[in-house]
């Protein structure tokens, strides 16, 4: 199998300009027509601490952020020593010597490229201009299309004025001839491009405020946590323009009740957060459900429980978003593969929540929420959007009236003649309160009728290869693209081997699962959390006895996990 | 659905209708003990109602969780029965969404002061465009006797069955500090003072809140009607409602004496959530058919 990708890993102290260098990078070479997947870690303090920038190029379509770097670039001693197990031997070490904080033994069998980057920057008066250095030796040493760079380092620095932009320009420059003047002993090299295509880059974050804006969204309820923050950052900036609301809220219990209140009034409303504020949001949710209010709730899931992990990822939400409220409430869960999924699945969670009148959630994770990728230009116009059915004006309004397919047309307040309550306790047709058995058990079946249908409303999970497999691998969320990837690779070695990913996950398309199931020796089920909660519900729902395969160390599957944990079972 | 934003200064009280205060009753009879305080300020809100003129197709009542909180059962309107605590942040996304609307919330002094007493601040600090009407019974009714925020330390109840350990809290007082715009106290029995705060609240610009005390006879016996009406008393003619010390004075003299203000204590004018909301959409140069490619291109490496 011929390389196509290249992997570089920068890696420092939070503050020396590792995420604006990889940053960079990554522009660089999507405007030069390469697919880019990023994967980052963030210091949790403010100040300092380990920072890591990954990034994966390619002419060829990525789907993950891959196994591990050919080419680790360290700003410091810790950087290394954190790093240093994965120099194997033909990888690459772009390292600050002399005049660095460390000064490695250099791994045989790897190439070694000193570049003196804090001295370098020193010299030129600019020491914030260290990460410059790098980047010059990078481009240098590996193709990364200078004149992109040049493009991307002007732009980044245009409005601190034009002596900053010289300075930058000055710091790379010499960091290209530091490494130039170097033997270049290794092969890596970015590819390059088959094409130029027309496209952007987004992280998962920013594309799920996209895709709210796209679906039509009016009201947004903030309460900032880590990772979700940059979807309210994204939608705070750019829903105004649409005259739309954007609030911070005291806490997630007041954001999910204001989402409740301004879809009541008519509004297509959402808020997003991470697993502690959707523990807060869960009594909400019951009402939400009871009272057949539309609303979308983002999850972006961190390392748990409790605090646990506030910058690592996670799926470990998967329990709380199907089941976290009292009494059988019901709701609809998606999870998002993709950066481009945070776009079309934020759309669909809108429609779905105003078509049934349900809440809705949506989960990304910990690693989606940072990557950057670049995706095809999303055609805004492209997508379907729906709008909740509205009472006709015929007849006598009964909010809840009993209908065939269990959906009741809503009326805004201000609609003549269709005053009503909205309430959390069992009521009948009118929504007057009434605890009879046979009204309470009318009303459940109505309820939750209304999701029967969106297993056949909802486009069937995707099925990756055809005929009988020797093992079927069902991944759900960012791991999905991980597993695409594995299962390439073990057929590419002649393994019988099929994925199922489904993005729709409650209600659980059971007999999706079953049909995949039918046509494999053996299920894997991998996930990013310890008690293997997917493996639980297709158990619970469905004939099927998948074995799970979870790992919980704060970090994302890679595919070569996936693929030696598949030799290991079928050996 | 992205309608064009409000008018930059919307009024609640945009739709008018002529009705008399029985036309706002909705046709179910109100669930209250015979007796019980919540009765007169339910009497007193369809006076408000019909004296302000609120089209009840723009009006939503909104309420939490407790025996007060029933309220939006019996006036004719949209509304939203909630969760116990929560009518605040929900009213404030309603009126939010839908600034022309005019939106009472009710609830009583658990719901508003212990569960959603966290609310409480946010609600005034933000100038919400609501009209806050509390029915302060001193006890949780409902759940049939337990202590609440502003129960007496000495009542036995349920869960103080030799008496309370703690200490009250004032609700006007807190308000008061939080930044509402209006705040206004009246007692169940005087249906002319209460009708009038309720209708002069709803006309203020602003958040609006009126504590109003409420007796229940049924789980609260240390303070009852008669005891209500005999400690209050009606700020005067002099007392400045512009004057937030003046305000705060007023009600700190008369709880050292053991007596309760009435009438309108504090009333200033400033800009409402959503008024600060639609001026910032106006300064971004916000509409609904704004190009969204203009926010994609943003995206393009
Ligand atoms: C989350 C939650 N906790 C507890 C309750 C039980 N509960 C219902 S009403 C109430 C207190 C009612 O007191 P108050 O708000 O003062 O109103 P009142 O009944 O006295 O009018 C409580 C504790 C609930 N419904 N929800
Ligand atoms: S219990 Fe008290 S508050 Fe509740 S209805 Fe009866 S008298 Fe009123």
């Amino acid at each position: 199998m011929t390389k196509h990708d290249l992997i570089i890993r920068i890696a420092g102290e939070g503050g020396e300009g590792i995420i604006s260098a990889g940053d960079m990078i990554t522009q660089a070479c999507a405007r030069a027509g390469l697919d880019v997947y990023t994967f980052k870690t963030f210091p949790a303090e403010i100040k300092g601490g380990y920072a890591m920038y990954q990034l994966r190029a390619s002419s060829e379509r990525l789907y993950n952020q891959g196994d591990s770097f050919d080419v680790l670039c360290a700003f410091n001693g810790e950087a290394y020593d954190l790093n240093h197990t994965r120099l194997q031997p033909g990888t690459v070490l772009v390292y600050d010597s002399p005049g660095g904080d460390f000064e490695p033994d250099i791994p045989e069998g790897v190439h070694a490229y000193p570049i003196p980057m804090t001295a370098t920057a020193k010299d030129l008066k600019s020491p914030r201009a260290k990460n410059m250095v790098a980047l010059g030796a990078l481009s240098q040493l590996f193709d990364i299309p200078e004149a992109s760079l040049r493009e991307v380092i002007a732009a980044k620095f245009a409005r601190k004025g034009d002596t900053v932009v010289q300075a930058n320009l000055t710091a790379f420059a010499q960091g290209r001839a530091l490494a130039a003047a170097q033997t270049k002993t290794d092969a890596y090299a970015v590819e390059h491009a088959k094409e130029k295509r027309d496209v952007v880059v987004m992280s998962g974050n920013h594309a799920i405020g996209l895709g709210a804006l796209i679906a039509g969204l009016d009201f947004y309820s903030a309460y900032p946590i880590t990772p979700a923050t940059e979807i309210a950052q994204y939608v705070a900036r750019h829903l105004p323009k649409r005259g739309g609301t954007l609030i911070q809220a005291e806490d997630e219990i007041a954001s999910i009740s204001q989402v409740v209140g301004a879809s009541y009034a008519g509004k297509k409303a959402m808020t997003a957060t991470s697993g502690p504020g959707l523990s807060l949001m869960s009594e909400m949710l019951g009402m939400a459900f009871m009272s057949e209010t539309p609303c979308v709730v983002v999850d972006v899931q961190r390392g748990g429980p409790s605090t646990g992990l506030p910058t690592k990822h996670e799926q470990s939400d998967l329990f709380l978003a199907v089941h976290g409220s009292h009494g059988d409430a019901g709701r609809i869960v998606l999870a998002v593969e993709s950066v481009q999924d945070c776009i079309g699945l934020t759309v669909q969670a809108f429609n779905l929540a105003e078509k049934y009148q349900v809440p809705v959630l949506l989960l990304s994770d910990g690693s989606l929420a940072f990557s950057t990728q670049t995706i095809p230009y999303p055609d805004p116009d492209s997508y379907q959007k729906v709008e909740r059915k509205r009472w006709d004006g015929e007849g006598e309004y009964k909010r809840y009236a009993q209908t065939e397919d269990h959906i009741s047309p809503m009326a805004d307040p201000g609609t003549h003649g269709a005053t009503h309550i909205a309430t959390g306790l069992e009521h009948n047709e009118l929504g007057m309160p009434n605890y009879t058995p046979a009204n309470h058990e009318a009303m459940q079946a109505k309820r939750f009728g209304k999701l029967k249908d969106v297993v056949t409303d909802f486009p069937a999970a995707e099925i990756d290869g055809d005929g009988e497999a020797e093992l079927g691998i069902i991944a759900w969320g960012s791991s999905i693209g991980v597993v695409r990837e594995a299962v390439q690779r073990l057929r590419d070695e002649g393994r019988k081997v099929k994925g199922f990913y489904p993005k729709l996950l409650c209600p659980l398309p059971a007999g999706q699962f079953e049909a995949f199931g039918a046509t494999c020796g053996r299920l894997l089920i991998p996930e990013v959390n310890y008690q293997g909660q997917l493996a639980h519900f297709v158990r619970a729902e469905t004939s099927l006895r998948p074995e799970s395969y979870t790992v919980c160390g704060g970090l994302p599957f890679t595919p070569g996990m996936i693929v030696r944990k598949v030799k290991e079972m079928l050996a | 659905m992205n309608a064009p934003h409000p008018v930059l200064h919307p009024q609640t009280h945009l739709h008018k209708v002529a009705l008399q205060s029985k036309e706002y009753k909705d046709n179910v009879n109100p669930f209250w003990c015979p007796g019980c305080g919540h009765h007169g300020v339910l009497t007193s809100l369809l006076r408000a109602l019909s004296e302000v003129g609120v089209d009840p197709n723009f009006l939503v009542n909104i309420s939490g969780i407790g025996c007060s909180s029933r309220l939006p059962y019996f006036v004719k309107s949209y509304k939203m029965h909630t969760l116990h605590g929560r009518a605040g942040p929900v009213a404030t996304g309603a009126q939010l969404a839908r600034p022309d609307l005019a939106i009472v919330v009710s609830g009583g002094d658990g719901d508003g002061f212990s569960i959603g007493g966290g609310h409480m601040p946010h609600l005034a600090r933000k100038n919400v465009n609501v009209t806050y009407v509390l029915m302060d019974n001193h006890v949780y009714g409902l759940t049939k006797c337990q202590a609440s925020p502003t129960s007496r330390r000495e009542m036995k109840t349920v869960t103080t069955p030799y008496g309370g350990v703690e200490e009250p809290l004032d609700p006007v007082l807190y308000m008061l500090t939080y930044g509402a715009s209006y705040v206004a106290q009246s007692y169940a029995a005087n249906a002319k003072l209460t009708t009038r705060l309720i209708k002069e609240g709803m006309e203020h610009k602003g958040f609006a809140f009126i504590n109003v005390l409420s007796h229940c006879p049924t789980f609260n016996e240390v303070d009852d009607a008669k005891s209500f009406k005999e400690a209050s008393d009606e700020v005067t003619a002099e007392h400045d409602v512009t004057d937030l010390d003046a305000a705060m004075h007023v009600v700190n003299m008369a709880t050292r004496a053991g007596r309760i203000p009435t009438g309108l204590l504090y009333k200033v004018e400033r800009p409402t959530l959503d008024e600060r909301m639609a001026e910032l959409v106006q300064r971004v140069g916000g509409h609904a058919d704004y190009d969204l490619k203009q926010i994609i291109d943003l995206s393009r490496p």
